[in-house]
């Protein structure tokens, strides 16, 4: 335990105002430590009291460690606690000190009171000091064996505690099988509980470097293990019963009736009080019927009503980590949620993060029953006072108008918005009313109608004004003013700074053009003009899509933060907790050992480019077409081609290999692909031959210095570092961790903005004496990178690059 | 792995740590800078109760004047962890005696320590319940001089019990007088839209209990639910007697409460800890009983001025009355001057929360008291935008009123030795989100 780094400074009478309180204490400390008067131990309680008090509000008082000692020789367990306390609390700062205690918690460790014994143990295992391991060996062992079950759960959390302080004297005095054998034959249920904690870390940690540790893991989860838990489960608490639910929940079971069996039994858990409970046991559920369709559904029939319940009650905080995991559910299985609809009703006084995991619940459960009244209950938020919620509303009415029920009623409430006057409203209901008339142009007249009466001077934010725009082009012929408010926008063009309305300003004076000659001629011209001598690029934005792989891994994992993040676990989750072997299992023969968000993100990113450029080429070949395509209208062409023909021009396309055979308009496309930076297209090249870092590798600088010396260069590169990345490398610092993450470790570093350089190495996990040299020299004003790389066996030199050059990529992306 | 927490912090608003338990070594000792910088000092705040700094998530909640933040570095249980933080909290209040605050956590700062290293060991949770833990425990909480004290000091070598079947309860417990107190209360959550339509409506109810009775007793209770009553008359073969019964839509129980029992014969039974605990929970959605129906009116006349007329009728029995109702009627932020005319009660206008706030201490059943208020309000040039009205919220308590319906029909105790018990039951019904849209 830290002590708090801020001193706490209200008045208090208590409050020590320096040292002289401290050096107070030391004298009286060292008065009672030699006294056996009576009531010594009242005061000594007093002083004691007084000393936590201190170390609680953040005064060092480490200085009386040694009088804390001497005075701890007492056989009240009061005093005993609160030194316990102070050791643990200081121990690891002050390891020449800790030694001190070590004899006397070893004595306490062989009292005749049990609890006594069970503190001093959880004390011992507590300290933290590398260099005592030593000493915790033998009272651990005891523990183990000891009589009495307080003893044995503490020693169980002990061994632990100890593997993570030195993994290898935890394995070599055989503490892990025998947590095993207490797992599966101890009479008290804390202690078999703990033994399984203990174990599912210890054996997960070694699985990546011993093969019977990996075996040992699945062993956990063979059905004698599991159905001897089953079987003891009335006996575990609240907690403990998690603990094993968790387990229960990745066991494969054999048949259907081995289904059946577990959920019978568990069944009952689905009325627990405790809702970390209901929810374990709705993963157990939930995994064993996946293969069974129809099991499934019932499952979700029945888990309905016990979530319910849980959202309704509890706190804020529970009701929000539950709402999550039910949205998961109902995002999948919204037609099971249908009837249930009004439970995803907002309540006025609900934090918005609330509000905001209902209103998507209620878009997905909506269908040709429900629609009318979700959507008159979601036109009620869209008066509401949060300016955030209100436009997710408006958006949710959009996306249900787009799923074709009742879409009558639904224009006329987009309407309404419309005419609302307020701005964010109009903006967000402009945008929907645009994607409705490309799906249901049969809308025009009565959108129209009340369009035209919107100014467009009222319309700020970038994405309405597009929208509003391409209404005006599309229907240029139903608005009278609209080649004179298009002409007034073009007036303005150097004060818009969006590409993506400057876009759709020339596309739409272009249709206004080919309907209404005569009158658009004039604007033509400019917006040709303006658009020609456009130094902007456009990058148009992508909507984020979640595949259905990231769906799928998320569930997985139900019933943890990933719920919540909406985001699987690997994608947050420091790496260094996860050993090499988890990983390979995982990316599922993915070359680069190490898979990041960014990567997956920007393969995503990849894919959506790809259907882009696919549809987009279609088109060119069927002709354009009414509907379907943002870009459709037939004027489109021209422009884009005038706009990417001043781009070709201004600035050499980078080419690419796999891109030749896309025609001047998806060059558009192509230059977003690349604008993302080049590091999108680097990270999505073939892969490169199978090379997988050690972790934990390690080189002392010497030897650094050495092969530096002795090998020669076998690659030297230049290349470019994201401008995110750039304006991220405040320090060195910043990128180490990074690369660390990626198994890239750096040895020195040095440099300030703008010029940096590192030495980096790593290792081959496969070959030990294999090393990887780096140096590293980037400059972020210019985001230029020079590296040079050295190599033990060069020919992995090229695959190490590939590994090193994208992990360098990916730093700074968000 | 459910939770394995790093750290728990307990802060107070200003974000000075109170007090810090450091369970595990993978998370820095800068994190509660992370997380004032990142979380207190922002307007995140509100935003969300889970968030991701660097590495680690930190999970926090607000209890009165503390924040308690959990902070985790793996991809952790979060409602398992939510709950901890509950059940921790109600712990260190079973200890102090009612009140959890900044000034209850530093007057027994040496207590919670002790407390938070047995309840959680290196990130895992271990015991909760108090009634094991007070075989660990050697402080005494500083409690308020208005409770109880504590009855019994904890019995010497008791360790053992531990792993006893009951884990809730100890044993040898002697009272003189057995007792056994029964609470129902249930919470009404309405949502009204301004036609007078039931958008959505809903019970949630829990029934408290507290027993003072010695021994290992065996509790069965009784309740007009339609389930347990119909499994009953089977079971007699008689058919149901008529009168009310009760649709639970779902149920959940205290840890105590025989599961397998209550599926097989649907009786509630169970052996129930020492002192005050949650017997069960159980949510309703199908007839609800409104105890209040609000009728409001308001017309807007002209920029300046409004009318409001607000009537509020009791639906429950006459002979009943609710206690403490406050309806609170949102006008305008211009809101300039207010005058009030009501049948009972009193009414002002609180500019703080923009509302027309009229109380009504004692109000019975079977009556429709109004009030109407005439605002005036500031005319504003520049601000065109319309005023979207908020919905009226009502607060209320009425003691022997279930909105459910739910009844105790038998609450009978066993004990080997076969003592008499003396059965109290109380009955409540409280506004939970009772809002209604004008």
């Amino acid at each position: 335990m830290a002590p708090p780094a801020q001193s706490y400074k209200s008045p208090s009478p208590s409050q020590p105002s320096g040292k002289g309180e401290v050096s107070d204490l030391k004298l009286q400390l060292r008065q009672l430590a030699g006294s056996r008067a009576p009531g010594t131990d009242d005061s000594k309680r007093d002083l004691f009291k007084k000393v936590i008090s201190y170390m609680t509000v953040g005064i060092d008082v480490s200085s009386l460690f040694s009088e804390m000692v001497m005075c701890s020789a007492t056989s009240d367990i009061v005093l005993k606690k609160m030194c316990y306390l102070y050791v643990g609390n200081y121990a690891k700062g002050n390891p020449d000190l800790a030694l001190l205690t070590i004899n006397f918690l070893q004595k306490d460790c062989r009292d005749e009171d049990p609890m006594i014994r069970g503190l001093a143990l959880r004390s011992l295992c507590s300290l933290r000091v590398a260099n005592l391991v030593e000493y915790l060996v033998g009272p651990l062992g005891l523990g183990l064996k000891d009589s009495n079950g307080y003893v044995r759960m503490v020693a169980a959390i002990g061994a632990l505690k100890l593997y993570h302080i030195s993994a290898a004297t935890c394995v070599d005095a055989d503490f892990p099988s025998m947590l095993k054998s207490l797992m599966l034959h101890d009479s008290d249920s804390q202690v078999v509980a703990n033994c399984l904690s203990a174990l599912q870390e210890i054996w997960s940690l070694e699985a990546s470097s011993s093969e019977e540790a990996s075996k040992e893991r699945e062993a956990l989860l063979s059905k004698p293990v599991i159905y001897y838990l089953l079987n003891r489960f009335k006996d575990f608490n609240e907690w403990a019963q998690c603990l094993v639910l968790d387990l229960v929940s990745k066991y494969v079971p054999s048949d259907s009736n081995d289904i059946f069996d577990i959920m019978n039994l568990l069944e009952d858990r689905l009325q627990h009080a405790n809702g970390a409970v209901v929810l374990a046991t709705v993963k157990v559920f939930l995994h064993m019927t996946l293969s069974m369709t129809d099991v499934h559904q019932q499952v979700y029939e029945r888990i309905k009503a016990p979530l319910l319940t849980l959202v309704s009650s509890g706190s804020q905080e529970q009701s929000y980590a539950l709402l999550s995991h039910l949205h998961l559910l109902v995002m999948r299985a919204p037609m099971l949620f249908s009837s249930d609809y009004k439970h995803f009703y907002c309540q006025y006084n609900e934090p918005s993060y609330v509000k905001k995991l209902k209103l998507d619940m209620l878009t997905a459960v909506a269908n040709e029953n429900n629609t009318y009244e979700i959507v008159t209950e979601l036109c009620e938020y869209v008066a509401n006072v949060d300016v955030a919620i209100a436009r997710e509303s408006v958006r949710a009415v959009g996306k249900i108008a787009l799923q074709q029920y009742d879409v009558n009623a639904i224009v006329d409430r987009l309407l309404q918005f419309l005419e609302m006057e307020k701005g964010y409203v109009t903006a967000e209901a402009l945008v929907l009313v645009k994607d409705l008339l490309r799906k249901y142009p049969q809308w025009s007249q009565d959108c129209i109608a009340v369009v035209g009466n919107i100014s467009s001077r009222n319309v700020q934010e970038p994405k309405a004004k597009a929208a509003l725009i391409w209404m005006l082009g599309e229907y240029c012929q139903d608005m009278a003013d609209a080649p004179y408010v298009l002409e007034n926008l073009i007036e303005n063009w150097d004060d818009e700074h969006s590409a993506e309305v400057r876009l759709h300003l020339l596309t739409a004076v272009l249709k206004c053009f080919l309907k209404r000659p005569p009158e658009t001629q004039k604007a033509l011209g400019a917006a040709l003009a303006a658009g020609l001598s456009d130094s902007h690029q456009a990058v148009s934005v992508f909507t984020d899509t979640q595949n259905s792989e990231i769906k799928d891994r998320i569930f997985d994992e139900f019933n943890s933060l990933s719920v919540v993040y909406q985001k699987p676990s690997y994608m947050f989750t420091d790496k260094e907790h996860r050993g090499p072997f988890e990983f390979s299992e995982e990316t599922g023969g993915l070359s680069v050992g190490v898979e990041s968000v960014e990567n997956i993100a920007q393969r995503v990113d990849a894919n959506d480019n790809d259907l882009l450029l696919g549809t987009s080429e279609e088109e060119e070949i069927r002709g354009p077409s009414p509907d379907g395509s943002a870009y459709s209208a037939p004027a489109y062409d021209a422009a884009s081609i005038s706009l990417t023909s001043s781009h070709t021009q201004s600035e050499p396309v980078i080419s690419n290999s796999s891109l030749p055979t896309y025609s001047a308009q998806t060059s558009l496309a192509i230059d977003d692909l690349l604008g993302l930076s080049l590091s999108s297209s680097t990270t999505s090249v073939p892969s490169p031959p199978f090379l997988k870092l050690n972790a934990k590798a390690v080189i002392d600088p010497g030897t650094f210095q050495r092969k530096w010396g002795q090998l020669p260069i076998a690659l030297t590169q230049e290349c470019s570092i994201s401008p995110q990345g750039a304006a991220a490398l405040t320090s060195p610092q910043v990128l180490l961790r990074h690369m660390q993450g990626q198994s890239i470790h750096c040895i020195a570093s040095g440099g300030q903005a703008p010029n940096f350089k590192f030495f980096f190495f790593a290792q081959n996990a496969e070959a030990s004496a294999s090393f990887f040299l780096v140096e590293c020299i980037i400059n972020t004003s210019s985001s230029k990178v020079q590296i040079k790389v050295k190599a033990d066996d060069q020919s992995t030199s090229d695959a190490f690059w590939n590994l090193f050059q994208s992990a360098l990529s990916r730093f700074g992306s968000p | 792995m459910p939770v394995a927490a790093s750290a728990i912090y307990f802060l107070n608003l200003r974000g000075d740590v109170l007090i810090n338990r450091l369970y595990r070594d993978d998370v820095g000792g800068n994190m509660v800078d992370a997380f004032r910088t990142h979380i207190m000092q922002t307007k995140e705040l509100g935003v969300c109760p889970v968030r991701q700094i660097g590495g680690c998530s930190f999970f926090y909640m607000r209890i009165s004047n503390v924040y308690i933040v959990i902070v985790v570095s793996s991809n952790a249980n979060v409602a398992c962890a939510f709950k901890f933080v509950v059940e921790a909290v109600a712990l260190f209040k079973s200890y102090f005696g009612g009140s959890f605050d900044e000034d209850a956590i530093r007057n027994n700062f040496v207590l919670i320590y002790e407390l938070l290293d047995e309840i959680m060991d290196f990130g895992y949770p271990q015991n909760l319940s108090p009634e094991i833990l007070k075989l660990y425990i050697t402080q005494e909480g500083v409690r308020s001089p208005f409770s109880s004290k504590p009855t019994d000091k904890p019995v010497p070598n008791a360790t053992l019990q531990v792993t006893g079947a009951v884990g809730w309860r100890r044993e040898g417990l002697v009272y003189k007088k057995n007792e056994v107190f029964l609470d129902i209360v249930e919470s009404v959550n309405l949502l009204m839209s301004s036609k007078g339509s039931v958008l959505r409506c809903d019970v949630t109810g829990k029934i408290l209990m507290k027993c003072f009775l010695s021994g290992m007793p065996d509790l069965k209770l009784g309740l007009n639910d339609k389930i347990g009553l119909e499994k009953e008359s089977q079971l007699k073969s008689r058919p149901t007697k008529s009168g009310k019964t009760i649709e639970l839509d779902d149920v959940t129980f205290h840890q105590c409460v025989n599961l397998t029992r209550f599926n097989s014969e649907k009786t509630v039974s169970f052996v129930p800890p020492d002192g005050e605990f949650e017997l069960m929970k159980y949510r309703i959605t199908e007839g609800v009983n409104l105890p209040f129906r609000v009728l409001p009116t308001i017309k807007e006349l002209g920029r300046t001025r409004m009318e409001v007329n607000v009537k509020v009728k009791s639906v429950f029995g006459a002979k009943m009355f609710a206690l403490g109702v406050v309806i609170k009627v949102p006008v305008p932020k211009q809101t300039a001057k207010t005058s009030f005319q009501v049948t009972s009660g009193r009414a002002k206008y609180n500019a703080s929360i923009d509302c027309l706030v009229w109380k009504i201490r004692k109000f019975p059943g079977q009556t429709e008291p109004t009030m109407s208020a005439e605002v005036e309000l500031i005319s504003t040039m520049t601000e065109k935008k319309s005023w979207t009205r908020p919905p009226i919220q009502m607060e209320f308590q009425v003691p022997m009123f279930t909105a459910s319906g739910l009844r105790v029909r038998f609450l009978k105790v066993w004990e080997k030795s076969g003592y008499n018990t003396v059965e109290w039951v109380r009955y409540i019904t409280k506004a939970g989100s009772y809002e209604i849209r004008c």
